[in-house]
């Protein structure tokens, strides 16, 4: 049977913001949709309307022809529309089939062999019986997914379901949702990133702050022209000139080895690299293969043997991250919110954790806030942090803003050596353009870079030289235009080039 | 719990009538308004509760919280009562903001009064200037001392402080038990558990004629002034905000986290140390078995309830010492138990913990829709 859901000038006014202005938008069983936009373009507002969780100021949802009255998630489920969150809803406590069964009213042993059937069906590998908390992303995913499946949805919304997968895993959902699709069940697909939908849908839709941009099918479209539509400006495309660095190093790791005490955590292996002035190195590897241990080694967070990091001249493998300051290193970790930044805290709260002794910001004890103001005005400025009030709480900016104020805060000490993890994770293409845009300026300014990534193209476009990690062992350092993307998935997944 | 509370606010969407509606950013006038919904809430469950006792709730209410401050006399308790909380309080409120959950007041309150009793004991038949600053001293470092046994422990051996702050209470409460019936009681004092009287050198001395108010007041007020100051001006209160939002930023930023946790201990203890002294060199004037009437306790609910800023926390002391006269009132004019007092003390940080709810979500009326 055909599935026919069709959004009708559906508006939703937030104060300050029409996150959706009288959009209207048809979709047909038998095709994956791709709904794109930016982060803030309205695209997660839209599908949480189609879900039930935010109830529209104007407009209509028809389902085929009918008109929907979704007032709930209740709602949108008995309507069978399923809906996977960005964000897992999961009880991590509770086993796999308790999370699946718990907002059923069927009977248990009816339910274990119907999920038991989907799980063969798909190809799903999930022990139904472990503790949520013990599964992966991917795996997680899953159990959300089921969870959509045993409802035996018409309609399945996707809400940026790759942002916490790996390559492979993003391969794998990808399979299965075209199977989904080919099985009758309407697919909407949201995402920032073009080249998902290229690969996978067969129509796109394009918001731009709140508005509708476009509708048509992917084969009449390419990434540059998604990206102009989704952007709404011809986008500058950054390629790094190829300049000679130096032969002078700058920081040299010898037999760094690392055994953990928490099983969650990876154990490094015998890393030997060094990075000489003006070159950037990249690390790439699928997540969780160390690349966190590794960050938190070269930061100081976690103390390794003092010889093992030879920095400058200086082995300062025992020192903490602001004595690390000290000697110029700068510091970007993965997660803006709970780690790089507080975000109840102000803004120019915020800058003063990069701190250390020549940085002033602290004064015999006391707190110099003058200080601290003066230079969180220079590193918004500079640094083109789209704000004007640095007494704003850091929570009220943009993923994009929040991490242009953590690499202008890390780099207005001009560091000899940058360390980032992932330094646009979630963020959209013109904040990316603008970190890649500003890496690349400060190794032209013969400062270094350590850049570890799971973005592939990330580590192509900004790297001199490429090394992959792969369960704690560092694979053998490669100059960057001698790898393709193809041979660094053979080595992130475990495999050997000659 | 992220999922109940969606579904709850679904649940109320789907009536149309009131709506929960999540706020962007608690507003500063909502976090120090919360406690005061608290307060009124605790009044109006309490007259309940008297009404089902069979009394009459405005009178009842009366007796506990207005008869016993109506006079000078129930002013001076009340503020002799409050000090210990308020010094407390603002002690906790250093482990409190970073992270560190000292739940041990009591045990460091009760081990300051032993170490300042028992300086106080060998100089009890000597007179000198120089006796009260030792004993106050003696006192600030005996709760260090016994704050110190949680911190060293948390940061050197990973155990949760909570639990082993908690249980050194009732250690503390023996050893005083054993010293006041054995080696330090009084041996005039026909086996009474109690020591000799210290000498008036050693005791803080009374504000007015003929009040119990003491000098401890001026300490509790020092202390509000300088944890103020450290709280928002200095490097030391901004690490603690820091490591109380995140520690994994606090490590990313290189603060010397273990020894801010010790620190933040010593200064708690410090505090409750000098709690203790207040306890047995102001009025009483000699060590007993109850130096406290859950002083160490009570001060966690003083320190949420003022919002573990130092002037909150002036105003939550004052309110729950009103409880513990409350309940003595209360007990004397209406015989009822004087544990109502604590009925009271619990109340308040239930509501309290309730109407945080109110911090991130807003009740909007919408009316009648359809």
């Amino acid at each position: 049977m055909n599935t026919n859901l069709k959004v009708s000038n559906v508006t939703k006014i937030y104060p300050g913001c029409i996150a959706n202005d009288n959009v209207s938008l048809e979709f047909e069983s038998g095709k994956i949709y791709a709904l794109l936009g930016e982060n803030g373009a309205g695209k997660s507002t839209l599908v949480k309307i189609l879900s039930g969780v935010i109830i529209p100021d104007q407009g209509d949802i028809f389902l085929n022809k009918n008109i929907l009255k979704l007032n709930s998630p209740l709602d949108a489920k008995k309507n069978d529309i399923g809906m996977v969150f960005q964000h897992f809803n999961l009880f991590e406590t509770l086993s796999v089939f308790e999370n699946l069964i718990i907002d059923s009213d069927e009977k248990k042993e009816n339910l274990r062999e119907k999920i038991e059937l989907i799980m063969k069906k798909y190809n799903f590998l999930i022990n139904l019986d472990v503790p949520v908390l013990n599964l992966s992303a991917g795996q997680k995913q899953k159990v959300e997914i089921i969870r959509c499946l045993i409802r035996n949805p018409k309609v399945l919304i996707m809400d940026e379901p790759t942002s916490v997968l790996t390559e492979q895993e993003t391969s794998e959902l990808f399979l299965s949702l075209k199977k989904f699709s080919e099985e009758g069940i309407l697919i909407i697909y949201i995402t920032h990133k073009l080249k998902e939908v290229m690969l996978l849908c067969d129509e796109v839709a394009v918001m731009r702050k709140g508005k509708l941009v476009s509708v048509s099918e992917i084969k009449n479209e390419n990434i540059e022209t998604l990206a102009k539509k989704m952007v709404g400006q011809n986008l500058k495309t950054i390629k790094k000139k190829k300049v000679e660095t130096s032969s002078d190093q700058l920081i040299k790791i010898t037999n760094l080895n690392f055994i953990s005490e928490d099983p969650f955590e990876t154990n490094l292996n015998n890393i030997n690299f060094s990075v000489n002035r003006g070159e950037c190195l990249g690390i790439a590897g699928i997540s969780g293969n160390g690349q966190s241990e590794l960050f938190q080694i070269l930061s100081g967070e976690i103390i390794s043997d003092k010889k093992s990091i030879e920095f400058n001249k200086n082995y300062i493998g025992d020192l903490n991250p602001q004595e690390r300051r000290e000697y110029l290193m700068a510091f970007s970790p993965e997660d803006r919110l709970e780690q790089a930044a507080v975000p109840q805290m102000k803004i120019f709260e915020n800058v003063a954790l990069n701190n250390f002794k020549s940085s002033n910001f602290f004064k015999n004890g006391l707190i110099n806030e003058n200080k601290i103001k003066e230079h969180a005005k220079k590193i918004i400025s500079d640094f083109n942090v789209n704000t004007d009030n640095i007494e704003l709480k850091s929570q009220f900016l943009s993923g994009g803003n929040l991490q242009k104020l953590i690499i202008g805060r890390e780099l207005i000490t001009s560091p000899d050596l940058l360390i980032c993890f992932n330094p646009t994770w979630g963020l959209d293409i013109g904040a990316i353009n603008y970190i890649h845009e500003t890496l690349i300026k400060i190794n032209e300014q013969d400062k270094s870079i350590i850049l570890i990534s799971t973005d592939t193209d990330e580590l192509l476009k900004l790297s001199d030289k490429i090394s992959v990690i792969h369960k704690g062992k560092l694979s053998k350092i490669m100059n960057a235009d001698e790898v393709t993307s193809e041979k660094l998935g053979v080595l992130m997944g475990g495999g050997e080039i000659d | 719990m992220k999922l109940l509370q969606k579904n709850l606010v679904c649940l109320w969407e789907e009536e149309k009538l009131i709506k929960i509606v999540k706020r962007n950013q608690p507003s500063r006038a909502i976090f120090f308004l919360t406690p005061v919904l608290a307060i009124f809430l605790t009044l109006f469950a309490g007259g309940l509760i008297f009404y089902i006792l069979g009394f009459k709730p405005f009178e009842a209410l009366k007796f506990f919280f207005i008869v016993p401050i109506a006079d000078m006399y129930g002013l001076s308790e009340l503020l002799l009562k409050a000090t210990p909380l308020c010094l407390i309080a603002i002690g906790l409120s250093f482990c409190f903001k970073s992270n560190n959950w000292n739940i041990g007041a009591e045990g460091q309150l009760t081990f300051g009064a032993i170490v300042s009793g028992g300086v106080a004991l060998l100089f009890y038949n000597q007179e000198g200037f120089y006796i009260l600053p030792i004993v106050i001293l003696a006192g600030a470092i005996g709760g260090m001392l016994y704050a110190s046994i949680p911190a060293i422990l948390k940061t050197y051996f990973n155990t949760n402080e909570i639990l082993v702050s908690l249980m050194l209470v009732y250690v503390s409460k023996l050893i005083l038990d054993y010293l006041v019936v054995g080696p330090w009681s009084n041996p005039e004092g026909f086996n009474f558990p109690e020591t000799r009287q210290f000498s008036y050198s050693a005791r803080l001395p009374l504000l007015f004629e003929g009040l119990r108010i003491h000098a401890g007041i001026f300490l509790a007020l020092a202390a509000v002034v300088v944890s103020w100051f450290i709280f928002y001006k200095t490097y030391l209160g901004f690490q603690m905000k820091v490591s109380g939002f995140s520690l994994k930023t606090a490590k990313y930023a290189g603060y010397k986290g273990k020894k801010m946790i010790i620190l933040v201990f010593l200064i708690s203890g410090a505090c409750a140390g000098l709690a203790g002294v207040g306890e047995i060199t102001g009025p009483i004037g000699q060590l007993h078995r109850e130096v406290s009437p859950d002083y160490g306790f009570t001060a966690i609910i003083v320190a949420f309830l003022g919002r573990l800023h130092p002037v909150g926390i002036i105003f939550a002391s004052l309110i729950v010492a009103i409880t513990y006269l409350g309940a003595e009132t209360a007990q004397i004019f209406m015989q009822i138990p004087k544990y109502t007092g604590q009925v009271f003390q619990g109340m308040i940080l239930f509501f309290l913990l309730a109407s945080d709810y109110l911090l991130f979500f807003k009740i909007k009326f919408t009316g009648l829709k359809k």
